[in-house]
């Protein structure tokens, strides 16, 4: 009996995982990157669990969440098929056309409400918008463990150990995958990474064909994920094809190759195309059309291959560069040819952006500043030189990959601030890459022999274990100045500045975060709380295109304009409305049946000159450090507006400098007369005075102008009027946050008007 | 524990350790992260001075060790110290520094934005690798950057707290190096180089910095120079008690020209040289 017990229990010891100590130490670390990119992303939910919701950050993830709860609510294609197939038009936004929520890329919200089906189905309680809140937050983490694969593919496990800690640390990425940034990049990076795994897998000539046939086909399924997901997939889709065409040019063509292709991306644009939004005319757009070139290409050195004579092959050639060349040109006539997509060009032109100030107002797509590559590259710049280094002096086919992304994707991102996140994991794959290749010597000597010889001009004949010691040491000091007290951070982690902070709209929109805000701002939720429960859902709120999401979505009324900038026109005549006189602005916001209007600025207090009173004088983080732009855009249509007899030639402008100059003694705004006339310099100023009314008198706080109250616009709430300077100073650092919402007085402007 | 090199300019030629530049990199990075910790020099406008410092300090000691292992053609070694500018740039534009340069003489050279993107990576790049270049004999590359050090902290008094406890340690290895105990390397060529430059550029001390190291510009110009017209190198001869040279291609032969000195002599020399163009360069910039 005994012998049987202990006969069964050996049976039990037999399904011991083997393993080596090796592989524990590696999936232990790897679990720890995770653990570590998971709790930074998770971060910010420390000023959402006292508001007692979790939100979504900025602005876009709103219009992400709202079709998957569309989703959710009435089936996974209903924003696609809903009112007989022309789709789901969302008119609860964009008043009075409302926004076509068809001509969206459907991968991240059906995704969300595939999971989120599943998590509700086991029972799991969970409010949508925190599920979507949460839901970057794990997929950043799975894309760091894929990065570890990609990583270990390129050099062994150490590579992707460290590209994976470099991916969870990665500013811009960290940034686009923290808690709330429900938005496309979350899917598109980690497309973006199973493409890259599965492709370099599926060509790899050392495996099986049906190894290879595997991952051709997983990596057909992550591109038109991709596809599906982010708008940049033109860029993995061409640098797929580039990379392709240089290892012909390199002569490394092969069967596997020609296999691989073909399979990959006849499968991803096979499922593309039947991707609701991208229709056939995807596969004639000017950025896909060279994956068809390239094919060709491959067939006809297939055929090459073959013996045949040499006359065949030189009439084959000829022939296919015909086939390839004409068609072209007979597609481009014949007008079948798409261009390549709007802002994709813009990205390969940047100063076609710099042309157009409704792109140009996002400081998302501006020109990347060197600082803003310095901020995110920190001192790691050194490694991923070292990286490039050794790449170049080992071009395998997974190095020129490597290369080709870094380069092209580093081009991309000095294009376009946003665009830093898709050089984030090429960064990381080759900066690890050269701190391996630096300690790898060092390494190496301190597990093996101890002494080895060098050359050095001085001969240096031995180096010592310590030495190599002491050289990993400096290398890992440069990765804790990088990594945990980056001097261009003050010496705080770059990651704590980029995730410990709240999401938007639980910060007012206020810059503040970390120690600098101990507990959500209440201002903007104040005033989606009192909208959403004072207002009709079909009430049309005017009000500059930033707050149209939070509006619509989280105050529940009707906006004109959001982040989906669909509508151009729109955009300028809200710009017209703000920037036009109070007579004039009125008339347009009759086009639109306005009920209010809102505005949002922010103040700070200084002493007066003599330091016998206090000054309250805006800081430029509301609307009042936007309404230069709402001047630009709007001034791109002043010969509409004088045509269509909304102003005259007179009172029209070009641009902010129509409303004044910066003043050369203080170089402060000084307004002139055209700029104190119009709409938003009333709004603003008249929410400014009343703050100072409210809670600046007692503390002898005087507006640095007097606001005077607008005629044809009336105090309806004004949230953070009531906040006063002690507490302001004590919760904001000083900053005020005042939302100042008006009610639009239609009866004074008629009887005024007649 | 160090590599040993032999002494070249010692009859016998004893094999000395090597690199111990290194210690002085990871000592002053220790010092420089507890000044941080213990904010007394907090950061300004975001940015961190001590860790500015230390990065580049550390940076300078990696690019060394890096020198002593590969041993680094020039042109790498000539421009790596771009990178470690970078930190540099960003705190000068984050702080507001001044962008020009007042020249005895010639008057203010206001420099604008080239100051950030074109003055500071060349001042990093040539005080690093002329400081490099000045070697070679025992104490030599260690007292000289140490005097124009003591003259730049002499000038910027709320920044001295910066580099006291660097300059004390950095003098001890000077002082065992003067006796031919240990060599500092290129690890802590580089590391010092990068010091000076970094903690001038950080101080805002850009004339003081450029007329100390004139006598650096100096040597490096004259084998610069003599390598790209004439394809030679210096070389100076010993024949066992005195150094003696038969070319002018560097500062220590141009010293030693025909005239056999001792190698403690051609160090005090060239430190006298270095301390009297670093007193110029602190009575300039007290006038």
């Amino acid at each position: 009996m005994k012998e049987r017990l202990v006969n069964g229990l050996k049976v039990f010891g037999r399904l011991r995982i083997q393993t080596s100590h090796a592989s524990i130490i590696c999936y232990s670390a790897l679990l720890l990157i995770l653990f570590i990119a998971f709790t930074i992303r998770i971060l910010p939910i420390r000023w959402e669990i006292p508001t007692g919701d979790v939100r979504l950050n900025e602005f876009d993830p709103y219009y992400q969440f709202s079709l998957t709860n569309k989703m959710v609510q009435d089936g996974l294609f209903s924003p696609y098929l809903e009112n007989d197939g022309r789709g789901w038009i969302n008119y609860q936004q964009w008043y009075p056309d409302g926004l076509d929520m068809s001509r969206s890329l459907p991968a991240l919200p059906m995704t969300a409400a595939v999971l989120y089906s599943i998590i509700s189905w086991l029972g799991v309680n969970v409010n949508l918008m925190a599920f979507c809140s949460i839901f970057p937050v794990i997929f950043g983490t799975i894309s760091c463990s894929i990065m570890y694969f990609v990583g270990k593919d390129m050099g062994g496990k150490a590579i992707g150990l460290f590209a994976a800690l470099f991916l969870a640390l990665a500013p811009s990425f960290l940034q686009r995958t923290a808690l709330g940034f429900f938005d496309t990049e979350v899917l598109g990076i980690v497309g973006l990474l199973a493409f890259i795994l599965m492709f370099l897998r599926a060509i790899d000539g050392n495996r099986s064909l049906r190894s290879s046939l595997i991952y051709s086909v997983g990596a057909g399924a992550a591109l038109a994920y991709f596809i599906g997901a982010w708008g940049a997939a033109y860029f993995l889709v061409d640098l797929a094809v580039l990379f392709v065409f240089v290892l012909i040019l390199l002569k490394r063509y092969s069967q596997r190759l020609l296999l691989s292709y073909s399979l990959t991306f006849g499968l991803a644009l096979l499922i593309a195309t039947n991707i609701p939004y991208i229709s056939l005319g995807y596969l004639t757009s000017g950025a896909v059309i060279p994956v068809a070139g390239v094919f060709l290409l491959l067939c006809l050195l297939e055929v090459l291959r073959h013996n045949i004579s040499a006359r065949t092959k030189v009439l084959l050639t000829g022939a296919s560069f015909a086939a390839v060349v004409g068609g072209f040109v007979a597609l481009w006539q014949l007008g079948y040819m798409q261009d390549i997509a709007g802002k994709f060009i813009t990205v390969l032109d940047p100063f076609i952006r710099s042309a157009n100030p409704l792109i140009e107002s996002v400081a998302e797509h501006r020109i990347a500043a060197w600082g803003n590559i310095y901020f995110e590259l920190g001192l790691g710049i050194l490694f991923f030189l070292t990286g490039l280094y050794f790449t170049l002096r080992n071009p395998t086919n997974r190095n020129v990959f490597l290369l080709l992304f870094g380069a092209t994707s580093l081009y991309f991102a000095a294009s376009m601030v946003r665009l830093l996140v898709i050089f984030a994991p090429a960064f990381c794959l080759l900066a690890a890459i050269g701190i391996l290749g630096i300690l790898k010597p060092f390494y190496t000597l301190l597990r093996e022999a101890p002494q080895i010889a060098v050359k050095s001009k001085r001969r240096i004949a031995r180096v010592s274990k310590e030495y190599s010691g002491i050289v990993i040491f400096l290398v890992f000091m440069l990765l804790v100045a990088n990594f945990a007290f980056a001097p261009q951070n003050g010496g705080v982690p770059r990651v704590y500045g980029q995730a410990y902070a709240p999401i938007t709209v639980s910060a007012a929109s206020l810059p503040l975060g970390g120690a600098n805000l101990a507990e959500p701002a209440q201002e903007w939720l104040d005033m989606l709380s009192w909208t959403g429960n004072n207002l009709q859902t079909t009430t049309v709120v005017c009000a500059w295109w930033d707050y149209g999401y939070w509006l619509s979505i989280l105050g529940n009324v009707t906006t004109l304009a959001d982040n989906a900038t669909v509508n151009s026109t729109q955009i300028e005549n809200i710009g017209f409305i703000f920037m036009a006189p109070e007579a004039q602005a009125m008339a347009m916001l009759e086009k639109y049946n306005a009920k209010y209007i809102l505005v949002f600025t922010t103040l700070r207090i200084a002493a007066s000159s003599d330091g016998s009173y206090y000054v309250v004088q805006p800081v430029g983080f509301g609307d009042e450090g936007k309404w230069s732009w709402m001047a630009r855009i709007s001034g791109q249509a002043r010969d509409r507006f004088i045509q269509t007899g909304f102003i005259s030639a007179e009172a029209a402008w070009t641009d902010e400098k129509d409303f004044g100059v910066v003043s050369n003694t203080t170089g402060a705004w000084t307004w002139n007369d055209a700029g104190k006339s119009s709409t938003v310099y009333k709004l603003l100023g008249y929410a400014k005075q009343r703050w100072a009314e409210v809670s600046g008198t007692e503390y002898n706080v005087v507006p640095d102008e007097t606001g005077v109250a607008p005629t044809y616009f009336k105090e309806e709430y004004f949230a953070g009027v009531d906040l006063n300077p002690i507490d302001a100073s004590a919760k904001y650092g000083g900053l005020i946050p005042v939302v100042a919402l008006y009610e639009i007085d239609w009866e004074a402007y008629y009887a005024a008007t007649g | 524990m160090f590599p040993k090199v032999p002494d070249q300019h010692k009859t016998g030629k004893p094999l000395v350790p090597n690199g111990l530049g290194v210690i002085y990199v990871l000592f002053t990075t220790v010092y420089l992260f507890l000044i941080y910790f213990s904010r007394i020099a907090p950061a300004s406008n975001g940015v961190s001075a001590p860790l500015t410092l230390a990065v580049c300090i550390l940076f300078g000691g990696f690019m060394g060790l890096l020198d002593d292992w590969m041993d680094l053609k020039w042109r790498y070694k000539a421009f790596m110290p771009l990178i470690a500018a970078l930190p540099l740039i960003y705190l000068a534009i984050e702080n507001g520094l001044r962008t020009s340069i007042s020249l005895p003489l010639i008057g203010m050279i206001e420099f604008g934005d080239a100051y950030y993107f074109l003055v500071i990576p060349l001042i990093v790049m040539i005080v690093t690798n002329t400081v490099n270049q000045l070697g070679g004999l025992n104490g030599l590359e260690s007292l000289c950057p140490a005097i124009i050090l003591m003259g730049l902290m002499a000038l910027s008094p709320s920044h001295l707290i910066l580099m006291l406890g660097p300059l004390i340690f950095w003098l001890i290895l000077a002082g065992v190096n003067l006796q031919g105990k240990i060599f500092v390397g290129n690890s802590g060529s580089f590391a010092i180089g990068m010091n000076v430059a970094a903690f001038a550029v950080i101080t805002d001390l850009k004339l003081p910095l450029l007329i100390s190291i004139v006598p650096y510009v100096v040597n490096s110009s004259l084998i610069l120079l003599t390598i790209f017209f004439a394809k030679k190198r210096a070389s100076v001869s010993f024949d066992g008690k005195k150094l003696v040279s038969d070319h002018r291609r560097s500062l220590v032969t141009l010293i030693t020209y025909h005239r056999p000195l001792t190698e403690r002599q051609v160090v005090a020399i060239i430190s006298l040289l270095v301390a009297f163009f670093t007193l110029i360069a602190v009575i300039t910039s007290m006038l």
